[in-house]
């Protein structure tokens, strides 16, 4: 016989944190984008494509690449849960580990002043001008707790890695790519038992005109 | 003629004809001096891993040229040039349905023994 007996139709926790790592980004690229344009500045130097959990091959990326602004894509790695911090029953203490992996696509290009700037320099430049971006909306103050306080203990950007490209991959576009590794700490939860009621517990709370504060005790019970 | 001096001669045949496969190719060296070639060019779809574990789409251009012709046309073996106070090399040539792509020489690989030379591409905005 089954013991729970309602839908589990909840997310659970690192769902959360994830997909509120992905909407923070996305929400302060587009607010930098505002400020650059507001300061006379060029916006797509603050632009960032945001997605989540993406896995299948970057596409539209290099075969029409009319937007040549960063790629980052926000998915969960892996889970630790705590026992010293945690209930055997309720609450579990978890450290997640989410990725956000940053593409920079840089292309050669002519100087008119003489010389040319390279593709694969242009790349790296490019995919660290998003690292900063990445690290400095995460690091921000009022992301301590993401947004999510009473769910995030905290949250910690335990490495950033930039990965050479590899000899192989002779390619007309220059690609690098990046890793930042988001450590999250937050409560998991799950499903209690559902209790039986005992009594009902009503109390009144008056105020008297002087402002002080009167509790009435009324139990209402059946035995 | 000996046997590797006739297969560079076979070149102008094997690589350059136009009704075989050979493909008009522009090369430009830094200092901006133009050659019309001939030679073979390939520009095909690629995968790219960027050693994240998600790879992307990218294309993978080359172009291959008789050295012979370089040096008829007056100009040297290309090669990448990794500095930005310079110019590149500059490879133009057309796709199959005429749309025409410029890009820069990223790598230069000369064979010496038979007289040509692949040149692997980057794209270039210039």
């Amino acid at each position: 016989m089954a013991e729970l007996t309602s839908l589990i139709d909840k997310q659970d926790s690192f769902e959360i944190v994830r997909d509120q790592l992905a909407a923070i980004l996305a929400t302060e690229t587009a607010a930098q984008q505002a400020l650059a344009t507001a300061g006379g500045e060029d916006p797509l130097l603050w632009k960032l494509r945001v997605y989540s959990e993406r896995s299948n091959p970057w596409e539209q990326f290099l075969n029409g690449p009319a937007d040549k602004s960063p790629l980052v894509n926000v998915w969960y790695d892996n889970s630790n849960f705590i026992e010293a911090g945690s209930s055997v029953s309720e609450r579990q203490k978890t450290a997640g580990t989410f990725n956000i992996d940053c593409y920079g696509y840089g292309e050669a290009a002519d100087v008119v002043g003489g010389g040319h700037n390279p593709g694969d320099r242009e790349a790296a430049l490019i995919v660290q001008r998003a690292l900063r971006l990445v690290r400095n909306i995460f690091m921000a103050a009022p992301y301590t707790y993401l947004g999510l306080r009473g769910l995030v203990w905290q949250r910690w950007i335990k490495s950033i890695t930039v990965f050479q490209p590899g000899m192989d991959n002779r390619s007309v576009q220059q690609i690098v790519g990046a890793r930042v590794s988001m450590g999250v700490t937050f409560n998991e939860l799950a499903p209690q038992v559902e209790a039986d009621t005992l009594e009902y517990v009503a109390i009144d709370i008056l105020r008297a005109e002087d402002g002080e504060i009167v509790a009435e005790a009324d139990f209402d019970y059946t035995a | 003629m000996s046997l590797r001096e006739l297969a560079e001669s076979d070149l102008a045949i094997t690589l350059e004809d136009p009704a075989g496969f050979g493909w008009a190719i522009t090369l430009i060296n830094p200092a901006g001096t133009a050659a019309s070639l001939r030679g073979q060019s390939t520009d095909i779809s690629q995968i790219i891993d960027p050693d994240t574990g998600q790879v992307v789409s990218g294309r993978l251009a080359a172009v291959t040229i008789r050295v012979a012709s370089l040096a008829a046309a007056g100009l040297t073996l290309p090669q990448g040039i990794a500095g930005a106070e310079s110019k590149p090399w500059l490879v133009g040539f057309d796709d199959i349905n005429g749309q025409a792509y410029t890009f820069k020489v990223a790598e230069s690989n000369p064979d010496r023994a038979l007289g040509v030379v692949t040149c692997l591409l980057e794209a270039y905005n210039g």
